[in-house]
């Protein structure tokens, strides 16, 4: 007996699809290093709203007039005892109550300072600037430029280090820097499947490297087998979710962060969030998302911290906090969201700008870096 | 009849004799005379065809293995001395009841430094050209483990709690600390540029690293070198110190009190007209003094003496009571004896603004200098035995162990290693490579200035009378022997004509060698100066994904737009394997306004990596800018089609080049890159 189809070719290559994508479903093939914890959060025996968020309050505000060298601080990282904030002036440091600005007069390669990270083990910090990529250590900079180096480009928006590695996300595509060996390795749409060399933010997990690449989305690189993958939205390049949770909301990522397990993605269009499985998106319209706009994302522990253009906001996937301000007054609120229970309570004074673009938390402490000074709250019991 | 025959063959032959003898020795004169740019160098064949020679059977007749000892560590009770054997890859045992050497343990490639755990039972070895510790169990005299480092290992110093080994990395610049429970390493620190010596304060607190070469600084500022000083607890940098005009920062040591840490440095005039040393004063050595405490100063003390120089001040170590130090000036065949109570005097007699003057002053050595005692060829690492009463001193090329009795200052009998007793041409030649000796009032040796046969990262104003006119670049000496002509302009054929008449006009402004020792000396450069093994970049002779690309790149004849390159613009044109250099003078576009209307010899690529900075001039700090910065006009090579991810791919395939041997050696099979 023989079997006609109409269309066989295509009936193959539909049966071909189905056998093939089961590898990609097949358990055993998940990464391994983010764990499926939609609903469990660090303790696994507790849920996310059994979890209080943190609350921070009692914020202080600098900016040029006490402290800082200008108003627009671009990020914030607490390093131990001191505060380390770039700065569009230099890199502004408080340490032992007072501010000390460096810039290019004390060897830093540019004084707008777009990112900073500090070598848990070295105790360097490295600053990635508009004009190139500045090591600090014991109070001397050393420089590494497109042209004395092989970095990729000297634009930096983002520095993660990992290990013996230092990431930058560049206007020229990632690079990856061997401490050990002193060389560069450079990642672009020629070599990655980014859609673009502009690159907005980097991050690190245990075994791979979150590279947030401008209209490409997420790339993800293994560093065991040196090979890349990207998540792009599913929708295309639309300005709306149309398939909610069907992967990253948009391809036009602004930064990337892991932290226990979870990866969350910031966009110009709102937030993602990828425990190694499913995807989720959250928006202003229906979270407690401050804004769909969001210039820089930090997590940690379970919580991530969100810069918008219309205020910090922080959120353990189901509960919401947001903190606004004023510009007038400086007075301003915090909005807490706990799925359809919402309060607001008046904050005197808030957050110096709701224009966030970085932040950091370490202990009781959250420090956020407004387009008018830098910020800090203290957690409230 | 038969004797009128042999008559006239005999004739014949005579007449034969003078026909080859004459014009063959009117040759042989011309030949030499052009060899070696002068004209009474004797005509001995040997000189060239001997003593240089590649070939293995020639080789192993005229060579010998010596022991060449380099550092030293004594046990506790003074019964055994640990010495590393540099030349032969060993650690030796040695008795110093019987003078005998004990064991013989195969370590590493090119060991450089030992330590002993504080219970005597463990002897770490770095072996520098193998990337490794080797960890020697002293009750069976074996090497139980080998534990993985940076690149080039050197100094070693253990924590006070014993739970690290700190392992200086000196071609990483940086340093390794190694967890002992583990064997593992636990991370890197960077240092400053070459570093070899390192020493932890009595109390545990800080550890010193020093450097050797200095920062990159553009020509006409004056050299600074970095002193890291590390937090003893939590294993991370705490400053940098800027040791300003001074370099070839050897080693390190504390007083026991730890009032005080002292290490070896030189301070050399790369800035003024190599000329001058015949004023004096050119290059200069001595101590750096960095005082702990709140005062925290540091100052540069020179021990050389107004007439007379004590060249490369190598290893420091501090009697028990720390009231004296002692250092070997391995290029003056002497230790100096230092008081440390007179340092401590000039420290509080001399004010602060007067410190920094002071590290000129010839004549202040006579304040604490109380002895130079005369040693071996070539003194190296030192060490005391825990009683302070003998000093041990590793003649490097005398093959000995010297021993100097601290109370009396009197040398005693040395050590023999057991070494070949005979000296061959080569080892003259690298004892008086290593020796200031010849140099006006033994100022320096070839080896201040070529510090490991390489080079010193240093521009010089050489030989020049006008200031800042045609400087250059140190080179490096390692296998050059096959790459004439030499020096930046190639005006010098032959090594014979460098080292020879030139080297006494120009460099040494004394008498010049005499024949025999210019032929040791130049059999000495030609032969037996090996590159490191490259273990950073190529160390298993495969090139990477990376450096495979950058080798298209530089063999290609194409752009990145399909049109053919000039051949006289592609790499290989001018750098062609395996000596990287096609030996002919080239234009390359960096003729400096400063410069005289020269072209410039093309040098070799042979471990470039290691050669910073570039250019005749030293004006690209990195392989990069010699594109980025100074190859706008495309004459150094066709580049500036190239992407930033292909300069990259290049300049990695560069950093992988080794010497002829390693592309000889070199089993990787040209692969098709993936773009």
């Amino acid at each position: 007996m023989k079997i006609h189809l109409k269309y066989p070719t295509l009936l193959v290559l539909f049966v071909m699809l189905v056998i093939s994508s089961w590898g990609f479903v097949q358990p055993k093939e998940r990464t391994e290093s983010i764990k499926d914890t939609s609903k469990t959060y660090g303790d696994k025996n507790r849920t996310a709203s059994e979890k209080p968020m943190p609350i921070y309050g009692n914020w202080i505000s600098y900016d040029s007039k006490n402290g800082l060298p200008g108003d627009k601080a671009y990020c914030v990282k607490i390093d131990g005892d001191r505060v380390l904030v770039g700065t569009h002036e230099g890199l502004a440091v408080l340490e032992n109550g007072n501010w000390k600005t460096y810039t290019t007069e004390d060897g830093l390669a540019h004084n707008g300072i777009l990112a900073i990270d500090v070598d848990p083990l070295t105790g360097d910090v490295w600053l990635g600037t508009m004009g190139g990529l500045s090591r600090w250590s014991t109070g001397k900079f050393e420089n590494y430029t497109q042209m004395n180096s092989g970095m990729p480009n000297d634009l930096i928006y983002a520095v993660t280090c990992d290990g013996k590695d230092v990431w930058v996300a560049t206007g020229g595509g990632a690079g990856c820097y061997n401490t050990y060996t002193r060389k560069w390795e450079i990642f672009t749409e020629e070599n990655a499947p980014m859609h673009e060399p502009w690159t907005y933010g980097v991050c690190a997990s245990n075994d791979k490297i979150y590279i947030a690449a401008w209209g490409g989305g997420i790339i993800e690189y293994t560093k065991k087998t040196k090979k890349f993958r990207d998540y792009v939205d599913p929708d295309g390049n639309m300005e709306i979710d149309l398939f909610p949770d069907d992967g990253v909301v948009h391809d036009i990522t602004t930064g990337a962060s892991w932290s226990n397990g979870i990866l969350w993605v910031a966009t110009y269009f709102g937030l993602s969030r990828y425990d190694g499985v499913h995807w989720k998106g959250y928006f202003d319209h229906d979270s407690g998302l401050a804004s769909n706009f969001i210039n820089y994302i930090k997590a940690k522990d379970d919580i991530a911290f969100i810069c918008t253009d219309q205020g910090l906001s922080t959120t353990d996937g189901e509960n919401w906090i947001t903190y606004t301000t004023n510009e007038n007054s400086k007075n301003g609120k915090t909005i807490l969201l706990n799925g359809a229970d919402k309060k607001e309570l008046a904050t005197s004074p808030s957050l110096a700008h709701n224009f966030t673009i970085g932040v950091d938390v370490e202990g009781d402490r959250i420090w956020v870096a407004t387009s008018k000074g830098v910020s800090r709250g203290q957690l409230m019991k | 009849m038969k004797n009128a025959k042999r008559k006239t063959l005999l004739w014949m032959l005579i007449l034969f004799g003078f026909i080859i003898y004459f014009p063959g020795r009117m040759l042989a004169r011309h030949h030499v005379n052009y060899k070696t740019a002068v004209t009474d160098h004797p005509l001995k064949c040997t000189s060239c065809h001997v003593y240089t020679s590649k070939n293995k059977f020639v080789t192993s007749l005229i060579n010998e293995d010596y022991y060449s000892p380099f550092n030293i560590a004594v046990s506790h009770d003074g019964s055994r001395l640990y010495v590393v054997a540099q030349d032969t890859d060993e650690l030796l045992i040695v008795d110093t009841e019987s003078n005998s050497v004990l064991h013989q343990i195969k370590v590493g490639v090119h060991p450089h430094s030992v330590i002993l755990n504080k219970a005597n039972t463990l002897a770490y070895v770095s072996n520098q050209w193998s990337d490794n510790i080797s960890v020697i169990d002293l009750a069976v005299s074996k090497v139980t483990d080998t534990i993985k480092t940076g690149n080039g290992p050197s100094g070693l110093t253990i924590s006070a709690d014993g739970s690290y080994l700190q392992v200086v990395n000196t071609y990483g610049s940086d340093l390794s600390v190694i967890d002992l429970s583990t064997k593992e390493e636990l991370k890197r620190l960077r240092t400053g540029s070459d570093p070899t010596g390192t020493a932890l304060s009595p109390d545990g607190e800080r550890l010193y690293v020093t450097s050797r070469r200095s920062k990159i600084v553009p020509y006409g500022e004056p050299l600074v070198s970095d002193l890291t000083e590390i937090n003893g607890t939590t294993l991370r940098v705490s400053e940098h110190h800027n040791i300003e005009e001074a370099y070839m920062m050897e080693n390190i040591a504390f007083t026991p009190s730890g009032d005080l840490a002292m290490m070896t440095l030189i301070r050399p005039k790369n800035l003024i007209p190599s000329v001058q040393v015949e004023g004096g004063w050119m290059m200069t050595h001595g101590i750096g003094v960095i005082e702990q405490g709140a005062n925290g100063r540091i100052i540069q003390l020179l021990t050389d003496e107004p007439n007379s120089y004590y060249s490369d001040p190598f290893d420091i170590v501090v009697s028990p009571d720390g009231k004296r130090a002692y250092v070997s000036n391995s290029g003056a065949d002497r230790v100096t004896v230092i008081s440390v109570d007179s340092i401590r005097a000039i420290l509080k007699e001399t004010p602060k603004e007067k410190l920094k003057n002071i590290a000129n002053n010839l004549g202040v050595s006579s304040r604490f200098v109380i002895k130079r005692v005369p040693t071996g060829a070539n003194p190296k690492g030192l060490a005391l035995s825990e009683d302070g009463k003998k000093l041990y001193i590793a003649e490097q090329l005398e093959d000995k162990i010297g021993v100097l009795d601290t109370e009396s200052l009197q040398m005693e009998a040395p050590i023999d290693l057991g070494g070949p007793s005979r000296i061959t041409v080569a080892r003259q030649g690298r004892r008086l490579f290593n020796n200031a000796g010849h140099t006006f009032q033994k100022q320096y040796a070839c080896y201040t200035c070529h510090p490991d046969h390489h080079e010193d990262g240093l521009v010089y104003n050489m030989a020049g009378k006008d200031m800042g006119r045609n400087v250059t670049n140190t080179q490096s000496l390692r296998e050059i022997g096959d790459t004439p002509p030499f020096k930046w302009n190639g005006k010098n054929q032959t090594i014979y004509k460098q080292d020879g008449m030139r080297f006494s006009t120009v460099l040494t402004r004394t008498e010049q060698f005499s024949y025999d020792d210019l032929d040791a000396i130049t059999a000495y450069i030609k032969r037996g100066i090996k590159y490191p093994p490259n273990l950073m970049y190529n160390p298993h002779g495969k090139l990477t994904e990376s450096q495979l690309r950058g080798k298209e790149i530089y063999n290609r004849t194409k752009d990145n737009f399909g049109n053919v390159i000039p051949e006289n613009n592609r790499c290989y044109t001018c750098h062609p394997a395996p000596l990287y250099s096609n030996l002919k003078a080239a234009d390359v576009s960096t003729l400096a306004v400063t410069d005289d209307s020269i072209l410039f010899d093309t040098p070799h690529l042979g471990n470039i990596y290691a050669s910073p900075p570039y250019l005749h001039d030293g004006r690209a700090a990195t392989l990069e800018e010699i594109w980025t910065v100074y190859g706008e006009d495309n004459k150094h090579g066709f580049v500036n089609d190239l992407t930033k991810m292909q300069l990259n791919d290049l300049i990695d395939y560069l950093k992988s080049l080794g010497g002829p041997e390693q592309e000889e050696n070199s089993t990787q099979i040209q692969e098709t890159a993936s773009f």
